[in-house]
């Protein structure tokens, strides 16, 4: 009895540590699960195929028989698809082995025999709960039609169609509707189920026994009910008696006082739903994007902030928690999500481990701000956090907190209009290079390996004739990227690759500097 | 080498109070107004200059008996609509007032511009560059905290040019500005028409008194240069 066991475990424990294993179970799962794995695509599309495929044999075949290859193409090369698909998810839903390891382990804690019986029910359990789920269920009927012995199950091949909707995002979206207002819709079923059944039985009572000819039984009568009460109203079978008029008036009534209320259960779900869902869409889009900047707050500052990257091409995202400043946001064409930058939820939806580089807090609100930077820190400290503050005092603990930068927009612009005062001059050409009015920028060059300016002096190099004015240069260190800025360095200085030249000159003339780079 | 002035400031909140503290380390000479019923931090031992006064009436603004041709006034309220109505009120009294104020959006500064405020100051657009530039230029935005931001060494600042110094009457390119440490970025120049040229343009210049160069240079240079204009 000991070794068998032994056995088991020990083969428990092979896959857990064979990376072949585990690899090929990731790929499976990604291929077939993941929304993010960049392939899972062609293996959707390639499903809808095979599923169309299907459902177009189904349709041919009413008026004339297909040729049998093409019928052995729907019996054995679908119908394979879908089993092996059925067992490859019912594969990946868990791990066995997994399961079998915690039962051992939890008995030789214990110090008790390892029940097989609870073994496998454990393991039965658990796969059991994946093939009772709603869409496993939908995949185990759409393999039905293969079994050509029924007739009646070629229509399943319809369920096939069904299939698709695991393939296509949007429509689950649907599903998911459905689903949040389950007891409402419920009780409308109840309720509607109950009319139908009240006026079927009335009508059957009035009109049954001969009076109405095209009334032959209680199933005629529940069948009109439905068609009258939902206001569909074929008309095939219609009262004839006074009483049986009266039911009818009754029921119609009822049927679209029934039939607005369902209506407008699933809109106000729908409206319920539709931030969710523009959020996912907009995680979405911006989760290709490898350097992604996070924008907390659309206010003033927001607004100016994210014009400034948009022109310089930083992909970013906007957090805002009103609903009305998301949606200004995205009706100015950005990525914009409506929710709470204070709590780790987004961050995390977002990808704070690898996607975000830098996090803006620019809302109105100090110390909002500074509790969201701590919040971004706290999930990954790597992320460059930019603050923005008006208080010294709070500026000391966003430090204190490592908040990379905190920037004072008061003592900014204070800086500035004291420097109007007495160098009115000097406040204009300030204005010009810092907020970019005008043609003339403050821009950088890195110099790349191999230019022409790599290994030359300062002096060498004819910046007059490059239309530049050189201010400083950081010169490339090990320690940090950028360096020590020297300004004004002397026409003996060696620059090199890595360098980065710091110049006031047209946009034009930098762009041609960096041309000939 | 800086001139002194004779400053009013509207308004003490938080942009105020930047500015005041900006202006006082400048030298200038600073006093405060602020509304009847504006809300005022002020730590007891500053020393601050506040008056109060009800902002709407001409008379008290009069009162303040102000030299308007040499003081300049600073809006800083913190309602957009105080500011527009203070530089309203302003330029009414006294046409030639030297006012800036401060604005918030490209629509409140379009409406002070047209109001009559000789400068805006925009409190988040220098903010909104830094940021970005931090993102997109990390070069650019060291070199501008070094130059413009931080209190160091490294200043940007005009000098006019007085008569006779050993400038005038040569060329901007005779001149070996680099070699004084000394980084000319623009100048005003007289016989041009005091219009702004950054000396990138490469349009050779004779220098005149009364033309103005903004340098960028560390302060020791700056004393140097000064010394060597005033022997001329």
């Amino acid at each position: 009895m000991e070794k068998p066991k032994h056995k088991l475990l020990s083969f428990a424990y092979f896959l857990e540590s064979s990376k072949v294993y585990n690899k090929i179970k990731k790929f499976v799962y990604d291929l077939i699960e993941n929304d993010e794995y960049k392939y899972k695509r062609y293996f959707d599309i390639f499903m809808i195929f095979v599923i169309l495929s299907s459902v177009t044999l189904l349709v041919m075949d009413v008026k004339r028989h297909i040729p049998h290859w093409l019928d052995d193409f729907d019996l054995y090369f679908v119908t394979t698809i879908f089993v092996v698909e059925y067992l490859l998810r019912m594969w990946v839903y868990s791990d066995i082995h997994k399961i079998i390891i915690d039962e051992y382990e939890e008995s030789s804690y214990f110090d008790k025999e390892v029940s097989y019986y609870s073994l496998f029910t454990n393991i039965a359990k658990n796969k059991w709960a994946y093939m009772v789920s709603f869409s496993a269920i939908i995949d185990l009927i759409a393999i039905l039609p293969s079994y050509r012995g029924l007739r009646v199950l070629r229509v399943f091949v319809l369920f096939r169609a069904f299939k698709m909707l695991r393939y296509t995002k949007s429509l689950t979206g649907f599903l998911y509707v459905l689903k949040n207002k389950k007891f409402e819709l419920m009780t409308l079923l109840t309720l509607s189920t109950f009319f139908i059944f009240i006026a079927g039985i009335m009508l059957y009572v009035f009109e049954g026994d001969n009076e109405n000819p095209n009334i032959h039984n209680l199933f005629d009568a529940f069948y009109w009910a439905l068609i009258t009460i939902s206001t569909v109203g074929y008309g095939d079978i219609a009262p004839v008696t006074p009483e049986g008029r009266i039911v009818t008036m009754l029921i119609i009534f009822t049927g679209i006082g029934l039939i607005s209320f369902v209506t407008s259960i699933i809109v106000s779900s729908f409206n319920e739903r539709l931030s969710v869902l523009r959020e996912d869409r907009v995680v979405q889009e911006v989760g290709k994007k490898k350097k992604l900047t996070v924008v907390c707050g659309y206010g003033l500052l927001g607004r100016l902030v994210v014009k400034g990257l948009q022109k310089e091409g930083v992909e970013f995202v906007i957090i805002d928690r009103s609903e009305e400043m998301a949606a200004v946001a995205y009706n100015d064409g950005y990525h914009a999500i409506c929710a709470d930058a204070t709590k780790g939820t987004i961050f995390e939806k977002l990808g704070i481990d690898d996607r975000i580089s830098h996090v803006l807090c620019l809302t109105s609100d100090d110390i909002q701000n500074a509790f969201i930077s701590v919040n971004v820190k706290s999930l990954n400290s790597e992320v460059y956090v930019t603050a923005r503050c008006s208080d010294q005092e709070i500026a000391t603990k966003m430090e204190y907190a490592h908040v990379d930068q905190v920037i004072m927009p008061e003592e900014v612009a204070g800086m500035m209009g004291a420097v109007y005062a007495g160098e009115p001059v000097a406040f204009e050409v300030l204005l010009s290079i810092i907020e970019e009015k005008e043609k003339t920028h403050i821009n950088e060059i890195a110099i790349a390996e191999g230019s022409f300016l790599d290994n030359k002096m300062i002096g060498e190099v004819d910046f007059e004739r490059l239309r530049l004015i050189l201010l400083g240069v950081f010169k490339r260190s090990e320690e940090s990227k950028l360096g020590e800025f020297i300004f004004n360095p002397s026409d003996e200085f060696v620059l090199n690759a890595g360098d980065n030249l710091v110049c006031i000159g047209y946009s034009t003339a930098v762009a041609n500097l960096k041309r000939k780079m | 080498m800086q001139i002194q002035k004779d400053i009013l400031l509207f308004g003490y909140g938080t942009f105020g109070r930047q500015l005041y503290k900006n202006l006082r380390s400048r030298g200038h000479k600073v006093k405060v107004v602020v509304g009847l019923d504006d809300y005022v931090e002020v730590e007891s031992d500053s020393g601050v200059d506040i008056t109060r006064i009800n902002i709407k009436r001409n008379d008290d603004i009069l009162a303040l008996n102000v030299n308007a041709a040499e003081s300049i006034f600073y809006c800083a309220m913190n309602k957009t609509a105080n500011n527009l109505f203070l530089v309203l009120t302003l330029k009414s009294l006294y046409p030639q007032a030297n006012v800036i104020a401060n604005s918030n959006s490209n629509e409140t500064t379009r409406k002070l511009k047209y109001a009559g405020a000789t400068s805006v100051i925009d409190l988040y657009e220098a903010t909104s560059r830094r940021i970005v530039n931090v993102l997109t230029k990390p070069a650019v935005s060291m070199a501008l905290d070094e130059i413009v931001y931080k209190q160091n060494d490294l200043q940007m600042l005009e000098i006019e040019l007085k008569e006779n110094t050993f400038l005038e009457g040569k060329y901007v390119s005779e001149i070996k500005f680099r070699q004084m440490g000394i980084i000319l970025i623009a100048i005003i120049d007289k016989e041009l028409g005091y219009e702004l040229v950054f000396t990138d343009h490469r349009i050779n210049h004779k220098l005149d008194a009364g033309d103005i160069l903004v340098i960028v240079a560390k302060k020791e240079n700056i004393s140097k240069f000064q010394e060597m204009l005033k022997k001329g």
